[in-house]
């Protein structure tokens, strides 16, 4: 049984699974029920000035057969009192002690109005605060949310102002509506952040109505952008989790979400450098249940691999995350298809003859039936046939030792530098 | 410039065997004794120039065209090896 527990940014939790500041932490009933199924903390639906929802808010995108590839919203931040709310902080914490509970926060970007939330919210016993800096649909347009997230000197400044009055920790909520997501996040480590959590929703618009020419979801026939999330955006929010890993200056905790799904997702994002994840719409998707099969594969994962505590794994992809110019330019892998696995559906021929190098060649055997065959000399080790191919374990990608020693592109541009001229060729 | 060599894109089928091509010319420079001088790369390609003295101690100048990206990374390759 290896050790689940967390401390994050000095937040203890009994395990890394927490939900993320939504729907499913709207109320203490809710937060309650899902520590009772296992979550190990909970961020508060975001608290502010109460707000008014529309109706419809959500729209999500059915893929081949998988339901909720993609979710959106256009809901805004809690729309009950900040006492109500308060109040089921405080019952909640007493009846779990030790579990994580989360302040999200979200005001005006007024050194007061910060510090008056700050001290209303930690007056009731929360274990930490996440500020609100993501949230890209409706808060936005009054100035807060996203709007104050994607300008680095609001950032900061903003933290600071909540630093000033703090006395647990706190986080900052990045935006991934933004360029370079590691300025807001070195924003943030200036202005004294405890930990970041990335992301909140990435701007969209699920879809248009063919018939109704209405946008989905509509608003009495009217749509305003939304925010994305879920499995769709999973690889977006590990790229932004790893970048900030790997930036020395951003040198604080990382609570990663976005479409983390299962316990893989969540090793994925932990490998990565998240010292915790946070979950949103696959708890929407499946209920709050989902975190008992998270929790069995995460401790059997752990065992398997023989590592005692959760702790021990936080980061250890990061140094294999590089740039694009310290790749092994020598390294080779190429195609290579399993002919009593392949059912000669053509699928690999057609991808590569279409769209990439053109090396898988149609044959037949001495019985005159089909098969497929890899020219390897010619094949580019691209991967598209084997992420094509329908059948598990028909075509591996497989590595052909080099002669050459090994070269990344920085490594060959100074090589030919000592020979470069400036010249134009005839 | 003594010569000016240049591979014609489609004269040889694949990118494979214009790679060996590239290949046997870089490899058959280097046997032969001649040595990079100078390495330039723009729209259409990378250009090497090899330089070598003859026996009345003239130099001479061939200039390669590569074409294909592997026989781009071999040169460079060859450069870590000698
Ligand atoms: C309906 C809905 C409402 C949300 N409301 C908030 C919110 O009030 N505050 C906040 O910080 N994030 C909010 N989020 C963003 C989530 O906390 C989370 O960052 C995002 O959904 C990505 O995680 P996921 O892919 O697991 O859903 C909301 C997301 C959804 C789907
Ligand atoms: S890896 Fe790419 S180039 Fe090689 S066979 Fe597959 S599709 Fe073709
Ligand atoms: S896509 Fe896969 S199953 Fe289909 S022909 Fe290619 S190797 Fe065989």
């Amino acid at each position: 049984m290896a050790d689940l527990r967390i401390s994050f940014a000095g937040i203890k939790s009994p395990n890394p699974f927490w939900l993320a500041s939504a729907p499913p932490t709207n109320s203490g009933y809710q937060v309650q029920r899902a520590f009772e199924a296992g979550w190990g903390g909970a961020v508060w639906k975001t608290l502010g000035e109460p707000i008014i929802n529309t109706t419809s808010r959500f729209a999500a995108l059915s893929f081949n057969g998988q339901r909720v590839a993609g979710f959106n919203n256009i809901e805004l931040i809690t729309d009950r009192p900040l006492e109500v709310n308060l109040k089921e902080i405080y019952e909640t914490k007493k009846r779990f002690p030790n579990h994580a509970i989360i302040a999200s926060l979200m005001v005006e970007p007024k050194q007061e109005k910060w510090h008056e939330i700050v001290k209303r919210v930690e007056d009731v016993g929360v274990d930490g605060l996440e500020l609100n800096f993501g949230c890209p649909h409706g808060m936005a347009e009054r100035g807060m949310g996203a709007a104050s997230g994607q300008v680095p000197e609001l950032v900061e400044k903003q933290t600071y102002w909540v630093k000033e009055v703090a006395k647990t920790p706190v986080i900052v909520k990045l935006t991934p509506n933004i360029t370079d997501i590691t300025i807001t996040a070195e924003a943030a480590v200036q202005g004294g952040a405890d930990a970041i959590s990335m992301i909140n929703t990435i701007n969209s618009l699920m879809g248009v109505d063919l018939d109704t020419w209405n946008t989905i979801p509509h608003v009495a026939g009217k749509g305003a952008h939304g925010g994305y999330c879920g499995p769709a955006v999973k690889p977006i929010a590990l790229n932004m989790v790893g970048e900030c890993a790997r930036n020395p200056l951003i040198d604080v905790p990382i609570s990663g979400i976005g479409g983390i799904s299962n316990w893989q997702d969540a090793v994925e994002f932990i490998l990565m450098g998240a010292t915790g994840v946070q979950v949103c719409t696959a708890a929407m998707h499946h209920g709050f249940s989902i975190v008992e099969d998270m929790l069995d594969g995460l401790n059997n994962y752990l065992d398997s691999k023989g590592i005692a505590s959760i702790m021990d794994i936080v980061g250890k992809a990061v140094p294999k995350y590089s740039d694009w110019g310290d790749l092994d330019l020598n390294y080779k892998v190429v195609a290579r298809i399993n002919n009593d696995v392949c059912i000669n559906c053509n699928k690999c021929h057609i991808s590569c003859e279409d769209t990439s190098h053109q090396c898988i060649d149609m044959l037949k055997n001495e019985n005159g039936e089909p098969y497929l065959k890899v020219r390897e000399e010619d094949c580019v080790g691209c991967n598209l046939c084997a992420i094509v191919c329908p059948v598990e374990g028909a075509i591996n990608m497989v590595e052909l030792k080099q002669p050459l020693p090994k070269m990344t592109w920085n490594e060959r541009q100074s090589n030919i530098a000592r020979f470069k001229i400036d010249k134009v060729a005839k | 410039m003594d010569e000016y060599e240049t591979l014609k894109w489609g004269e040889v089928m694949s990118d494979h065997l214009q790679y060996l091509e590239e290949k046997r010319k870089i490899d058959s420079y280097f046997e032969k004794g001649y040595q990079i001088v100078s390495i330039f790369e723009n729209l259409s390609g990378t250009f090497v120039d090899f330089v070598t003295s003859n026996d009345s101690g003239e130099r001479e100048i061939v200039q390669l065209q590569l074409l294909t990206a592997e026989s781009r990374k071999y040169i460079a390759s060859k450069l870590i090896i000698n």
